[in-house]
């Protein structure tokens, strides 16, 4: 860690899944832990960050007055399941510009069970038409990955299989039970050929991380993290068919968003993707976990499939994913979600994270894709 | 039209600028699309921009009525929000259907669930809703023309 590189220093969590605790409570629950991890009271911070997509107006000044009184600015960041990234990189944007030191950046989301309220995203001819069910665009792409890599629907379930059983050891998650493969692959379809226990549920959770210069983090002491990329981008023109696109280009085929967003962060951290040790990545469905693998170079393009069956996935591969679980056993409160990924990576780089440890982790990167074609990308090092 | 376009019952186009009828009952429709003089894109819809290179030298086109099933899914339960068909609710399929234009276009499909095949040769074909007592909107989906490009 040099003086000049910006830091976690503290890191919180409240478990994700489904309460009748307030955004409030929760959000000032991760608050209060990540200051407590950084040894900082809540008079150090400087600037803070809400990342968050359900809740209304000035939510982050509304749930950090918890904390006691204030004159800081406290803004609120959103870019769909990316917001988190959003708002961290916020964060490393204020203080490498030298107007604050330590920042909180705080993700929380309450949200209603079932599927999310279309109107956020759709036009109304959409939702009239039944175009509004976000599993159907996430089940067409895995349809053509299938057809045109012969990509299985037991490889996509293995995937499922493999979260399900990293959860089990995680406190955070919604859901921490092992499945067998044939009941993933027995669970209803809820769009071909994605099925019930192969997607992640919007739920209610918050995360917090205290950011700040690594010259600071040297005077306080404590544990902390660099953050070596944060970069967020939308999906180019005809880059991506995610929800709630109406059509796409026959004739333009542009690089896709997770690609080109671990191009950038890959090139800001200088380092490719066999330097890194392990990763958290956005399973909103258990087929997208298999095309980030290829996005993000883990393997080569239609080889997703056979990485994961193989095992090179799984905590002890050569690639570990989703050790937390993923999206698809937390659920996915979704200005929660990316710092959450954050906190479980913070955790692995200092060798916290229990059973799950990924042995040896010295860097680490988080994903998040959504709608618009928001994504964001954080790389890690310890 | 004048009568028409007031009369309770008067059917109106699901999107402004984006499906027309060809004749009064409304038995054939056509999709309607932009073309950019700029760089040549399409995109779905009556657009006074172009999506690609933000150029405004735009050609109002019809996207063609024949195209090829590239990908598609089957909703198995009903769409979150204010959906207008069957109810109760029956699984019907999602399709991103390929047209000579050179543009992909998200829509239902009609037909058989189990009949789906990517390559498949698709048909543009009018699709009537009823929302409450006295709205009505012409939609669009696609249906099997038989034959596949595969
Ligand atoms: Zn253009």
């Amino acid at each position: 860690m040099n003086d000049s590189d910006i830091v976690i220093l503290g890191a919180g969590i409240h478990p994700f899944g489904r309460f009748d605790a307030s955004a409030q409570d929760l959000g000032a629950h991760a608050a209060r832990a990540a200051l407590a991890d950084a040894g900082l009271a809540w008079s150090d911070i400087e600037a803070a960050y809400l990342s968050r997509m359900y809740l209304p107006a000035t939510s982050g000044a509304r749930i950090l007055r918890r904390l006691g009184g204030t004159d800081i600015p406290i803004v609120d960041v959103e870019a769909a399941c990316a917001s988190g990234g959003a708002a961290l990189r916020q964060a490393v944007l204020a203080i490498r510009s030298q107007d604050v030191e330590t920042v909180l950046v705080l993700g929380v989301e309450k949200m209603p069970r079932g599927f999310m309220d279309p109107s956020m995203i759709y036009s109304p001819w959409q939702i009239r038409m039944g175009m509004s069910m976000n599993p159907a665009y996430w089940s067409m792409r895995a349809m053509r990955h299938m057809h045109d890599y012969g990509t299985t629907q037991s490889q996509i379930a293995r995937v499922a299989w493999k979260n399900h059983r990293n959860s089990v050891h995680n406190p955070n998650a919604m859901y921490r039970k092992e499945f067998s493969m044939e009941e993933i692959l027995a669970s209803p379809l809820v769009c071909d050929p994605i099925r019930r226990l192969e997607i992640c549920a919007p739920n209610d959770g918050a995360a917090a991380l205290v950011v700040t210069t690594g010259r600071r983090a040297r005077q306080l002491g404590g544990n902390p993290v660099t953050i070596a990329a944060c970069i967020h981008t939308i999906a180019r023109y005809s880059a991506d068919f995610r929800c709630p696109a109406d059509s796409m280009s026959a004739t333009i085929e542009n690089t896709g968003p997770t690609a080109l967003t671990a191009r950038k962060a890959y090139e800001t951290a200088a380092i490719g993707p066999d330097d890194i040790d392990c990763f958290e990545v956005q399973d909103t469905d258990a087929f997208c976990e298999i095309e980030i693998y290829e996005e993000i170079g883990l393997c080569g393009l239609g080889q997703g499939g056979p990485l994961v069956e193989a095992g090179h996935t799984d905590i002890g591969g050569r690639y570990p994913v989703n050790m937390s679980g993923g999206l698809i056993s937390k659920g996915e409160p979704v200005g929660a979600s990316h710092l959450g990924q954050v906190v479980e990576l913070v955790g692995q780089l200092r060798g916290q994270a229990g059973a799950r440890q990924v042995a040896d982790a010295r860097t680490a990167m988080a994903h998040v894709l959504g709608a618009g074609g928001n994504c964001a990308v954080t790389i890690l090092r310890h | 039209m004048q009568a028409e376009s007031t009369a309770a019952s008067a059917v109106a186009p699901i999107n402004d600028g984006m499906v027309r009828s060809l004749d009064p009952a409304h038995g054939q429709i056509e999709l309607l699309g932009s073309r950019c003089a700029t760089c040549g894109e399409v995109s779905l819809g009556t657009n006074a921009v172009c999506l690609n290179c933000g150029g405004d030298n735009i050609e109002s086109i019809a996207l063609g009525s024949e195209g090829t099933l590239w990908t598609f899914t089957v909703v198995r339960h009903r769409p979150p929000g204010n959906y207008l068909g069957p109810d109760p609710f029956e699984p019907f399929g999602v399709g991103l259907v390929e047209l000579p234009s050179g543009l992909r276009v998200m829509t239902p499909l009609d037909g058989d669930i189990s009949t789906f095949r990517i390559g498949d040769k698709v048909r543009l074909a009018p699709w009537l809703l009823r929302e409450g007592e006295d709205r009505r909107w012409l939609a669009f989906r696609f249906t099997a023309a038989g034959g596949s490009a595969a």
